[in-house]
């Protein structure tokens, strides 16, 4: 579990601290953070406006989706689960709250609850199909993304979701009256305290943060987050311990497509329409999220305070790489070195 | 062949805090069968492994036909000729391939065998070796279709086609039927003839009267008797497994003050593991459950404490019917388990010491949800002082502690709890005598309060520390001591006779 302090530095026995010890120990607790502030500095130095407070919070935004999504699947991985439906329920959300706002005309806080509610059940579905059904985890959720993202485009049988587009369910194929209120934008677009020469701080940070520290106080310092670790650590322990593992496990699979539709309807907001499997992409960065976490103060495990870095992190070499004006397709390439260094670096460290 | 000898002296080996065997001399000759016996922990799968390459670091010298050889490694033990028949044969079969295949694995990994497989050919090589050791086994059937008998001779008959000079059977009698265990003696008379030298290790003293030649016992990892032929008889096994009574170990029974009836089992029945499980345990005793591996101890706890369901019977909790279908039931009771194999089933063990102790009640630890560090680590320490738990750090993981820490630590978690009946599990394996002497004590403590259920197979532990003792066999009850007044070798004899699984 993530922790404040150095606990095997203060434990260690005797005076004689071996100086290679201590510095190994020292990068892999905090490898990740200072990795994070030198490729800032460097962006910074190489490029006028990556310093600026308006694109750090930028950056922010950009990653607050991804965030969001990443927390969820840090709670199916805290449990030793893993989830790979979270891209395709977050793509759900994008055409469901559209959809239901411009074809059906449905109110936006309706239609927030609707897809809230339709997400909660595709977690219960997950935890039918892997505790109940016994298939494994990273399987059923597989199935699941599919049967979601065929849901997804059933919807609007493939159409992406627009102001003015052709109600697809109209035999006479008349025009949806429907529009995406301006209330349900501010989510994906607005400010609040915006001030004299400040533009304020983006909606979807606020949100960002608000789970964030939410997920972190749960799994941080309540005794619910104590049990999740538990199953994660022995679930049979945990078990035989008294704890009822299978309702945890059950919790922390709705959590996940919850946190995964929470993103999708910030996403929705952000990008004012409804594109088709527009959520594929944070299923794979949010894992790289989420692992990157394992690595931060050497925590190896999942953690909400390693999960928002990561993401940040992901984000950040994203934001700066583009500024470097680095092709879009070496991109994917550098995330990919950068994920199996830092994981490498922590797994092969504990090994011994 | 004639010549076939394995002969290994001083063989030692430690472990932090224990020494597993203590120089132990063995001699294997072909065409003969030496027996291994021994109470549980006494050394014998230490032996097993050393012989089989399991361990890279141990003390002693092996000598085959007269030349030392180095046995580091699995492979050292395959060219050396070693083959071993585990009690688990699911874990060296591949389930989804045929018996033919798991029978002729090596064929078929061995480099130049060519990239495709000929079923046909594999089908009648298989089935020539399953007919010269006269088995019914269909070698088209998937492995995982097998029963638990027709796997264990698989397995036995893949070892005996390796044609390996040494032939390592451990427990191999435990899953089969008298006609099968008959059959396999058979075919181990048989390969006497053909100089094949086994190592045969079993607690079913009556086989081993009936198939060795040659009897070596150990005991707390000493070689402390060796018997040729018709020397050996049963209770001479029994006297040396178990040697002098010990001492000063356990603590004083003390009288209870008030035995009041807590639990009561009436008929208990599960598969075919448990069979017509009926007993009452009261406040202030240790009920002792004493039985060897495999008689159904375990289960019996298991189910007790929620973990299984049983097909019939009934549990009365002090007075009142109960039914747990989750081991929560159970601790909501005050009914606790302290299970076997503390390291996957009893700890977490990448974890604190803190958060494993305060897990089952971390209600208590927490206000509105919220956990209350400060009260946590107060009561935590308190607990450590109690139970004499070191190194006293309540945030050091619980995989850096002793054998006997880590068990302070399992049954320390339920000490936060109002236990009414505590089952304990094979509490005491792999720790050292200190640490037993420990547990023993808290035992007595909590039992003033509570019923203790206190399940081994190590027969003077149960009679050293319960006041009454049940014998477990096969899934059944087969006899009731005062244990005050039971004699060991009885109890030995009850717990080890030769009674098959009826299939």
């Amino acid at each position: 579990m993530f922790k404040m302090k150095l606990p095997p530095l203060a434990q260690r026995e005797g005076p004689s601290l071996d100086l290679g010890k201590w510095l190994s120990d020292f990068f892999l607790r905090y490898g990740l953070i200072l990795t994070l502030i030198l490729v800032s500095l460097f962006f910074s130095l190489r490029t006028e406006t990556f310093s600026s407070l308006d694109n750090i919070l930028d950056i922010l935004r950009a990653v607050s989706i991804l965030t969001i999504v990443a927390l969820g699947i840090t709670f199916s991985v805290v449990v030793r689960g893993f989830d790979v439906s979270v891209g395709a329920v977050t793509g759900l959300a994008v055409i469901l709250s559209t959809a239901l706002m411009v074809i059906w005309q449905v109110p936006w806080y309706l239609a927030v609850l609707i897809c809230l509610a339709v997400g909660a059940l595709v977690g219960l579905l997950n935890a039918f199909l892997i505790i109940r059904l016994r298939i494994p985890d990273l399987l059923a959720t597989l199935g699941v993304l599919y049967l979601v993202q065929g849901l997804q485009m059933s919807i609007t049988k493939g159409d992406a979701v627009y102001k003015g587009m052709t109600n697809p369910w109209s035999p006479t194929r008349a025009i949806a009256e429907g529009a995406i209120h301006p209330d349900f934008l501010r989510f994906g677009q607005g400010f609040v305290f915006a001030s004299e020469g400040f533009r304020g701080i983006p909606i979807p940070v606020l949100i960002m943060l608000g789970v964030a520290i939410i997920a972190f106080v749960f799994l941080e310092l309540t005794r619910y987050g104590r049990i999740f670790y538990a199953v994660g650590g022995n679930s049979e322990a945990a078990r035989l311990s008294g704890i009822d593992v299978d309702k945890v496990r059950t919790i922390a699979y709705v959590i996940s497509a919850v946190l995964a539709t929470v993103g999708g309807l910030v996403l929705a907001a952000r990008i004012g329409s409804g594109a088709v499997k527009s959520g594929d992409p944070y299923l794979l960065d949010g894992v790289a999220a989420t692992f990157f976490g394992f690595a931060v103060l050497n925590a190896r495990r999942a953690n909400v305070i390693g999960t928002v870095l990561g993401a940040v992190f992901v984000g950040v070499m994203l934001n700066g790489l583009t500024m470097l004006n680095i092709a879009w397709y070496v991109q994917d390439v550098i995330k990919g070195l950068v994920l199996i260094v830092s994981l490498g670096l922590s797994y092969y460290t504990t090994r011994r | 062949m004639a010549m076939t000898s394995l002969r290994a002296t001083g063989l030692r080996k430690t472990f932090p805090g224990v020494v597993a065997l203590d120089g132990v001399d063995l001699a294997l000759h072909g065409g003969s069968v030496h027996a291994l016996i021994g109470a549980n922990g006494a050394g014998k799968s230490t032996l097993i492994k050393i012989l089989t390459g399991y361990y890279d670091a141990y003390e002693g010298r092996i000598e085959i036909n007269g030349r030392p050889v180095a046995i580091r490694r699995p492979a050292d033990a395959f060219r050396a000729g070693i083959e071993v028949v585990h009690q688990e044969v699911d874990t060296t079969l591949v389930p989804y391939l045929s018996a033919a295949e798991n029978l002729l694995i090596e064929q078929l990994a061995a480099p130049g065998s060519g990239l495709f497989i000929r079923k046909q050919a594999l089908y009648r090589q298989a089935q020539q070796i399953v007919d010269e050791l006269g088995l019914e086994i269909d070698v088209r059937a998937q492995a995982a279709d097998l029963s638990l008998p027709q796997k264990q001779l698989l397995v036995i008959a893949r070892a005996v086609s390796r044609r390996a000079p040494f032939l390592i059977l451990d427990e191999p009698t435990a899953a089969l039927s008298i006609r099968d265990a008959e059959r396999l003696f058979e075919i181990m008379r048989e390969l006497k003839q053909r100089g094949v030298a086994f190592l045969y290790v079993s607690h079913r003293l009556a086989e081993i009267q009936e198939i060795a030649d040659e009897v070596t016992v150990l005991r707390n990892g000493q070689k402390v008797a060796h018997f040729v032929g018709e020397a050996f008889d049963i209770a001479k096994g029994v006297e040396a497994m178990l040697g002098a009574p010990p001492g000063e170990l356990y603590p004083k029974r003390q009288p209870a003050a008030e035995r009041r009836l807590v639990m009561e089992v009436r008929g208990l029945c599960w598969g075919a593991r448990l069979k017509d499980i009926s007993f009452d345990v009261y406040q202030g005793e240790v009920l002792g459950i004493a039985g060897l591996t495999g008689a159904g101890k375990t289960e019996l706890l298991r189910v007790l404490f929620g973990c299984e369901q049983p097909d019939r019977g009934e549990i009365y909790l002090n007075g009142k019917p109960v039914r747990f279908h989750l081991p929560k039931d159970a601790v909501r009771h005050g009914v606790y388990l302290i299970p076997e194999d503390r390291r996957n089933l009893g700890l977490l063990v990448e974890e604190p010491v803190r958060m494993n102790v305060t897990l089952p009640f971390i209600r208590d630890f927490s206000r509105l949800g919220f956990m209350r560090p400060s009260k946590e680590y107060a009561r935590v320490l308190q607990l450590m002082d109690r139970l004499k738990l070191v190194p006293r750090k309540p945030d050091l993981p619980a995989k850096h502690l002793s054998g006997g820490n880590q068990q302070k630590v399992v049954v320390g978690k339920w000490l936060f709890g109002a236990p009414a009946v505590i089952l304990f599990d094979e509490a005491t394996q792999g720790i050292d005598v200190g640490a037993k002497r420990e547990l023993y004590a808290i035992m007595r403590e909590l039992a003033r309060s509570a019923a203790v259920i206190f399940a081994s197979s190590d027969i003077d532990e149960v009679l050293g520390v319960a006041d009454r003792v049940l014998v477990m066999r096969d899934g059944q009850f087969v006899g009731e001591f005062e244990a005050e007044q039971a004699d060991r070798q009885a109890v030995m004899r009850l717990a080890a006779s030769t009674v098959h699984v009826r299939s």
